[in-house]
């Protein structure tokens, strides 16, 4: 074993091939006839007899005590039935499932104390959600105001009151570790050259248009509670929500709704469906409780990083990049849920796609008077992304180097995978030169410098960016708690699992173990199937299982669902195939060696009359148990169950010498911005837009196009639009979409042109890498370099995000000043 | 976000609506909606009873009113939006429409709405204060005229009184007029950052008369008077655009909040005096 760890075998079963049918092909979704009639089924639309409706009265404060709260009036209002503070949620509810550890204690309804704007202070059930609303409004709190954190960096000094969590000690940081992997000071040493910069990354988050909700209701009888919601992982840690309720776990039942588009906000959601749980079993009617937009832009517990780095490249005078060393301040608000987990996940690929030789990440994780961090699209990955990609751009610079050029002489080569990284994590494949000759041709950079050159000659200003990054997929739970002070939850299995079942007239039944929530996990798994069983995907039923049903099944997030469910399906469509030759072989006498399942039938090979269709073999399989020989492999029926293992993972060395491999499925992208900046008013318009991604084997072209495209508008507003911006006080500006702003067709470019290149993975079946979150992964680095770029001849700086209009005129007007 | 109790009164006619207005002192005129209804919701806003006129017959028109043009209250945006005959005599608003909300919002929301609503950043008042727009109120006790520029009197304040209600929107003939539209906004179809509206006539070569008005930068849309007289008598050249834009930044107090701060701003109104002035008076004649 070497200090960066080592590489276990493959356990690829499927290899990457030319001749598949359904894989690879741009097959129209599965999910969207019903979608775009309006047809599916979201939380908000489930509707049970005597369902209540609830409400949360949210805090108004960033931080204070609750002094008393005086509940009569509310619950005097005709039509309501329940009102519920922090004390009686206490006396029914554990606090809320965390992975950090040691925890931050969360309360589903404050008790005591806010600890930022739109906590919930009280929840009311009513006969429907106007009278809660107006319940709420009755509750009379009365608050001694404490003082709000808002900062992190002065987060790292709070002291007495300002502390958030005093039963934690006098202080702010929830967390603080240095880790070093590989020969730093040494790297720094031999040095010719250190680039350092501050960066300031924005908090942002996933924007759903359903908010979080769930429908709950509790059935004295068996005392059980049945839970709807639009949440993931119910089939992973959903138990977790029976144990804070205090219930036994089989005493649950989590029923997935359409979660449509999460972008992980909704990965692991938990607060809104107990709330709605214990409200339902107070009440003793079911209850609806759906965020409203407020609720979820203030109080979803997902928003995402929130960091300022200090970061520092150590390089050679020839170019070579040799290490790189970052102080990191991540503002995580008011709790803790998943630890420092995004720093986990970002140490996946914080080198990017070059070969640096060592790494130190000093990190402080502080608490402060927000929303608690969560998951959202690149889960703190795309943070670091920036950086190192920014830290490129300004070594080139300083150098007097072409950015591209010193990219391509850093890459890792194509012969040096599988590649472990000095934090551990292995990069499985890649060939980050062929991406980086495709996105060239089509973005025709040559065309854009001559239009650049034109432009400046008349006073405007064109700029070409360019981002190669990483794009990792299929995280394993390992990332949660690496960076843990104290064991606690150190899960190392984080798998994926599918039923299959062909019914007796030969049609075919998947049932997922983990939702839909905006991807597309219906026509991933009608395409692999349809590949493995050689049948029609239109004979292929899913559906999404319950927690009394489930399998042990992660679910979607960190792009882990098309790499997992087709490890799955591959499984359990073994077990069917191998049973269907068995029974071929015995019916028509055959060897089973000289059989093959081809076009939905078993064939005797050579023997074009002798073959038995699926549909014959399934009917024997159910109704003929007595006309097959006495084998217990052959028991009525045709059906599979397979959970399917992270395909590549190994365990954090004791020592913390790496972090074991826990993302390993590596992609790459390359995005080429050109923009035009008005320096007049500060805004920003895409000329065009070229990305070039390789997610490995592509399983359908159209859908990973539609991620590219969608990630890189996603990518967009990070960059140039969206905050959850917190003004002195704690308050937050930007609660409503009127504030907080969403990029809409016409921020974007008229057209992101997407071009492919795959290198299939060793590791996966048949070489599949995820694709779900790189359009935001390699979209901000690659705008803010195109806006440097059309700034160069002022000198700008881009070293923060997101650049709204008013921030970067003020960044040009600076400029101006100096150079006037 | 649902609002609290309020009273529906569904009009049929004018008369009608005027007579619910006088009747119920916490009513307000319901028309489009695409503002009033979100700020209940918010409950920001919490009138005691609502009158909707979306049913009353012969409000929604856009008609040839001398050489200009007049538009009933309850005429949808995107129905003035692709109107001809305002595109013919009132360009100015048809250009300003390119920035004002999106399509579905226009579908529903009225042009009256939109003036009564008196958003201070919103675009229409500048137009009307530009053009130099007469606004028709009527109630129980009769029919007055209000000039645009008299109209708008504070953040969501009009001269408008509780039991009036606005029938019509009177835009003069445009005559040899020259217009420019222009506006900052973090988002297209979002509330302004700043808006300028522009018309200029000339006569010999010479600035007879200028309209620079502003939008978003105060508390209702305003001339800015300081940029109109830095215009006014001479030749509409740089220097004279370059005096007005320093006098249009000089002439607004704009406030900050989270879509941009007050210096922004301030150079907003320099760059879009700027920008409608060229292009107003290229189009004069």
């Amino acid at each position: 074993m070497s200090e960066r760890g080592h590489i276990p075998e493959s356990r690829q079963r499927e290899k990457p091939r030319a001749d598949l049918k359904w894989i690879g092909k741009s097959m129209k979704r599965v999910e969207d006839p019903r979608l775009l009639v309006g047809k599916g089924v979201y939380t908000d639309d489930v509707n049970l007899p005597e369902m209540a409706h609830a409400a949360v009265l949210r805090s108004p404060h960033a931080h204070a005590r609750i002094v008393s709260i005086d509940v009569s009036k509310a619950a005097a209002l005709p039509g309501v039935l329940c009102v519920m503070t922090g004390a009686d949620a206490a006396a029914v509810c554990d606090p809320l499932p965390t992975w950090a550890s040691p925890p931050v204690l969360q309360p589903a309804i404050a008790h005591e104390r806010v600890r930022h704007v739109g906590e919930a202070v009280a929840a009311v059930a009513a006969e429907d959600r106007y009278i809660a609303e107006d319940a709420c409004e009755l509750i009379e709190v009365e608050y001694a105001p404490l003082p709000p954190v808002v900062d992190p960096e002065e987060a790292l000094a709070s002291t007495g009151d300002a502390v958030l969590h005093p039963d934690r000690g006098d202080t702010n940081i929830a967390l603080e570790r240095k880790l070093t992997f590989g020969p730093v000071e040494e790297d720094f040493a031999a040095a010719d050259l250190v680039i350092e910069r501050r960066f300031r990354w924005p908090r942002s988050g996933g924007q759903p248009l359903e908010t979080v909700g769930a429908v709950a209701s509790y059935d004295e009888g068996s005392g059980r509670f049945t839970i709807q919601c639009n949440t993931s992982m119910y089939n992973y840690c959903g138990w977790m929500i029976a144990d804070t309720l205090r219930v036994a776990p089989h005493k649950l039942n989590i029923v997935p709704t359409l979660a449509g588009g999460s972008f992980g906000s909704k990965m692991f959601v938990h607060k809104v469906p107990i709330i709605a749980a214990a409200l339902a079993r107070a009440a003793g009617q079911p209850v609806k409780f759906m965020e409203d937009r407020i609720d979820n832009t203030t109080s979803c517990d997902n928003h995402a990083s929130d960091r300022v780095y200090y970061a520092k490249l150590a390089l050679k005078r020839d170019g070579t990049l040799l290490s790189l060393k970052t102080r990191i301040i991540d503002d995580y608000g008011a709790y803790f849920q998943f630890g420092v987990g995004q720093h986990g996940n970002a140490l996946s690929q914080c080198v990017g796609p070059y070969r640096i030789n060592s790494v130190e990440v000093d990190l402080a994780a502080v608490l402060t008077n927000k929303c608690q961090q969560g998951a959202y699209r690149g889960f703190g990955s795309e943070v670091a992304n920036f950086v190192i990609e920014r830290l490129v751009d300004a070594a080139a610079d300083e150098l007097g180097m072409d950015r591209i050029a010193l990219r391509r002489q850093n890459f890792i080569q194509p012969d040096q995978f599988p590649y472990l990284i000095p934090t551990g994590n292995m990069y499985d494949s890649g060939n980050y030169q062929a991406v980086l000759d495709e996105t060239l041709k089509l973005a025709d950079v040559e065309h854009w410098r001559a239009k650049q050159a034109e432009a400046r000659a008349e006073g405007r200003h064109i700029g070409i960016g360019i981002a190669t990054c990483q794009e990792r997929s299929v995280f394993s739970a390992t990332e949660f708690w690496m960076w843990n002070l104290e064991p606690g939850v150190e899960w190392t299995s984080s798998p994926d699992g599918v039923s299959v079942k062909i019914d007796p007239t030969g049609k075919a039944f998947v049932t997922l173990h983990s939702p839909f929530w905006g991807n597309s996990p219906e026509t991933v798994a009608a395409q692999v199937l349809a590949e493995q069983l050689t049948i029609d995907p239109a004979d292929i039923e899913i559906t999404y299982s319950d927690t009394d049903q489930g399998l042990n099944s992660t679910g979607p997030g960190g792009s882990r669902f098309t790499v997992m469910v087709t490890g799955a399906i591959v499984g359990a469509a073994g077990k069917i195939r191998e049973k269907l030759l068995r029974i071929a072989a015995h019916l028509m006498e055959a060897d089973v060696r000289d059989l093959a399942l081809e076009d939905g039938a078993v064939h005797v090979k050579g023997v074009p009359d002798m073959k038995m269709s699926i549909a014959e073999l399934a009917d024997k399989a159910h109704y003929y148990r007595l006309s097959m020989p006495d084998d217990l492999d052959l028991t009525s029926g045709l059906d599979a169950t397979y959970v399917y293992d992270h395909p590549v993972t190994t365990l954090p060395d004791a020592d913390e010498r790496h972090m074991g491999i826990f993302y390993p499925i590596m992609g790459h992208s390359c995005h080429i911005p050109v923009v035009e900046v008005d320096i007049e008013t500060g805004q920003v318009h895409f000329l065009h837009y070229a990305a070039v991604h390789d997610c490995g084997t592509m399983v359908n072209p159209m859908t990973l196009e539609g991620h590219i495209r969608g990630g890189t508008v996603n990518g967009i507003g990070t960059a140039l639009f969206e905050e959850f911006r917190y003004d002195e006080a704690g308050q937050l500006t930007t609660a409503l979409w009127t504030d907080y702003l969403i990029p809409t067709i016409k921020e974007s470019p008229a057209d992101i042109v997407v071009g492919h290149v795959e290198t299939p993975s060793p590791f996966t079946e048949y070489g599949v890498k995820g694709g779900g979150e790189g359009g935001r992964m390699g979209g901000p680095p690659a705008i803010a370099a195109a806006i440097e770029d059309a700034l160069k001849p002022l000198g700008v700086t881009i070293d923060s995000l997101p650049l709204l209009p008013s921030r970067l005129r003020a960044l040009i007007r600076e400029a101006q000043a100096k150079q006037a | 976000m649902k609002p609290p109790r309020f009273r529906y009164l569904r009009a049929e006619s004018v008369d009608g609506a005027l007579r619910a207005l006088a009747d119920n002192p916490d009513s307000r005129p319901l028309a489009g909606g695409q503002s009033l209804i979100a700020m209940m919701n918010l409950r920001l806003v919490r009138p005691a009873c609502l009158v909707d006129i979306n049913r009353v017959a012969g409000l929604g028109y856009i008609r040839e009113d001398g050489d200009g043009v007049a538009i009933g209250a309850l005429t949808r945006h995107n129905d003035v939006k692709h109107s001809d005959l305002v595109r013919a005599r009132c360009p100015l608003l048809t250009e300003a429409y390119e920035s004002i909300a999106h399509h579905t919002v226009r579908n529903r929301g009225t042009l009256g709405g939109n003036l009564c609503h008196a958003d201070p950043s919103s675009e229409t008042p500048a137009v009307m204060v530009a053009v130099g727009a007469t606004l028709v109120l009527q109630s129980v006790g009769g029919r007055r005229e209000v000039a645009a520029e008299d109209f708008f009197q504070g953040p969501y304040e009009t001269a408008a009184r509780q039991d009036e209600l606005l029938v019509e929107i009177r835009l003069p003939g445009r005559g040899a007029e020259g217009w420019a539209f222009a506006e900052v906004s973090n988002r297209h179809g979002d509330f302004a950052i700043a808006v300028i509206a522009t018309t200029l006539r000339l006569a010999d070569g010479r600035c007879e008369a200028a309209r620079v008005v502003a939008s978003a930068v105060g508390e209702h849309a305003a001339r800015l008077r300081p940029a109109e007289d830095a215009l006014t008598g001479g030749a509409i050249d740089d220097a004279a655009i370059e005096r007005a834009a320093e006098a249009a930044a000089g002439a607004v107090d704009p406030h900050s909040d989270s879509h941009a701060d007050a210096v922004y701003r301030r150079d907003a109104v320099a760059a879009l005096t700027r920008r409608t002035l060229r292009r107003a008076a290229e189009r004069c004649g």
